[in-house]
């Protein structure tokens, strides 16, 4: 029994150059991620994660293939924006203002519907502020609102990009290694957070992530992205670290066990 | 080895275009070298004691001078804004974006004295023609480092909140001005600084201030009054200068 697909790429094919000179960043992919699912995308240093996100989030057009999301095409980097609002996307380096406060910068996430001249004066609507706020609660960092970005540590700002992104109210969310900067527990704590709530609000997710320890532990579903293409898709639940090696070496990776080891579980490759 | 002698010659040769031009202006003229030596000790002599008397005069003069470069500079702020909004790539179409920088990279082109001369001829003598010079001069500047600025934003910032669907509005108002703003605000200042003392030669060719002054002294040979307008400028400049590093340290640390 699977629930109707709420992201599907076929055959996506796409570079940074201009096509026949310039390699592929990415060469054909196809994936399927069903509705509210969690999945993690791994792979080795540019293999083209964020280039995959970013098109997926409509904020890239490939040069050839189709994209759709919640059932829609998204076509031309033109999205409609009753869609574009249903789709929540978090940069690596979370993309917030510095120069605006943490309740401001939760604020920008309501844009897409409050579009007219009043936000530009600084007045949002009471229901806006008011669950920005309950967000900010939520996550613990309610006593932050009126602090400026950045005054703020790198955990606190991760909460404010995922408030940012609630408030938004997508049905979609694509998070680029968001995490990558903290050490595992907290990381561990702010994956688990954004799991709470995606799943409490049936939410599809999609997050480039680099530790097979939290991928295995709160994702649903994992790919493994390599020189462009989809070299492996299983269940997070069956990822193992030796896994992981076989599948990168089956697919030509030559990493010594011993500096893997060396390691632990975190891969940085 | 090789890019280091290179880069000897460049320098040598560097200096020798130096040499030459420098000899076609006459540096190297040791008789008007002299002379100009001695009209200089003159041209001081006779500037001593300055003529005080026309203190309350200049001082009008002086203050028109200000309220010229304030207001200029504020108009000219205020286009560049929007102009420098609509020269940003982030924001706007290329073809668009290269529309307006040509037409601010024109205006930048004529220099504020030549404004001055153009508006005196649109709206006649007097300060409303130096104001307008240097609010266009102000406009060449500005928008094109305004749209710099803008453009330098982290373009991961404008992905993000076009990614939430803010539009050109609210990506200008909440992601641009707050990322840039210190950087814009500096400028200002810098601008400021510069207008006053270009507005205190607008008056050369009738556009208004103290430069109106200037030139009938030195046509009418009183350099004692002309002291007393230099000096007061020089302190002008330096207030100014001192008020404005004052501002940039205190309010728009560079982060
Ligand atoms: N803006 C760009 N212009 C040109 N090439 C780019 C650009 N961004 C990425 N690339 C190239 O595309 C390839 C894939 O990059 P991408 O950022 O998608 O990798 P990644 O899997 O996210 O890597 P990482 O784990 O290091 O973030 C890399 O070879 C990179 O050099
Ligand atoms: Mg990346």
């Amino acid at each position: 029994m699977r629930s109707p697909a709420a992201v599907r790429a076929h055959d996506v094919w796409f570079t940074y150059g201009s096509p026949p000179s310039a390699g592929w960043v990415l060469r054909g992919i196809s994936l399927e991620v069903p509705q509210g699912c969690f999945w993690a995308i791994l792979g080795p240093s540019g293999a083209g994660k964020t280039t995959l996100v970013k098109i997926l989030a409509g904020l890239l057009t490939p040069h050839r293939g189709e994209v759709e999301v919640l059932g829609l095409p998204i076509e031309q980097g033109r999205i409609p924006q009753h869609l574009r609002q249903k789709i929540g996307y978090i940069p690596q380096q979370l993309g917030l203002v510095r120069g605006l406060t943490a309740l401001e910068n939760v604020l920008l996430g309501s844009l897409g519907r409050n579009t007219g001249l009043l936000p530009v004066l600084g007045l949002f609507p009471k229901a806006d502020v008011k669950r920005a706020m309950e967000y900010l609660e939520l996550l613990g960092i309610a006593h932050k609102a009126h602090e400026k970005v950045f005054r703020l540590s790198g955990g606190e700002r991760q909460r404010v990009a995922i408030a940012r992104t609630l408030l938004q109210g997508p049905k979609v969310i694509f998070a680029d290694e968001f995490v990558s900067d903290l050490d595992l527990l907290r990381a561990g704590q702010i994956i688990e957070t954004m799991r709470h709530f995606v799943k409490r609000d049936g939410i599809t997710f999609l997050l480039n992530l680099h530790e097979i320890q939290l991928v295995q532990e709160f994702a649903d579903e994992f790919l493994i992205l390599k020189e462009g293409t989809i070299v492996y898709q299983g269940e997070a639940r069956s990822l193992t670290m030796s896994l992981f090696q076989e599948v990168l070496e089956y697919h030509g990776e030559s990493s010594p066990s011993c500096a893997v080891g060396a390691l632990g579980n975190r891969v940085d490759l | 080895m090789k890019a280091l002698r290179r880069e000897s010659i460049v320098y040598g040769a560097l200096l020798l275009l130096l040499a030459l031009v420098l000899g076609q202006l006459g540096f190297f003229d040791p008789t008007r070298l002299s002379r100009g030596v001695v009209n200089l000790i003159t041209f001081s002599k006779d500037m001593i004691p300055p003529d005080v008397t026309i203190l309350p005069l200049a001082g009008r003069a002086l203050f028109e001078t200000v309220q010229m470069a304030f207001a200029g500079t504020f108009l000219g702020f205020l286009l560049s804004l929007p102009l420098g909004i609509l020269g940003t790539r982030t924001l706007f179409p290329p073809p668009f974006v290269l529309t307006v920088r040509v037409i601010v990279g024109v205006i930048r082109t004529i220099p504020s004295l030549l404004w001055a001369v153009l508006f005196v001829i649109v709206v006649g003598l007097g300060p409303l023609a130096g104001t307008l010079a240097l609010a266009f001069y102000t406009v060449g500047y500005l928008a094109k480092l305004y749209a710099e600025f803008f453009e330098g934003v982290d373009p991961e910032i404008v992905e993000a909140a076009k990614g939430v669907g803010a539009n050109r509005l609210h990506l200008a108002r909440f992601v641009i001005w707050p990322e840039s703003a210190n950087s814009v605000l500096s400028q200002l200042l810098f601008m400021f600084e510069y207008n006053i003392r270009a507005s205190a030669i607008l008056g050369f060719v009738g556009a208004g201030g103290i430069g109106f002054y200037m030139q009938a002294y030195l046509n009418t040979l009183s350099y004692q009054r002309l002291a007393t307008l230099l000096m007061m400028i020089f302190a002008l400049v330096l207030a100014m200068d001192l008020l404005s590093t004052w501002i940039r340290k205190r309010y728009l640390p560079t982060t």
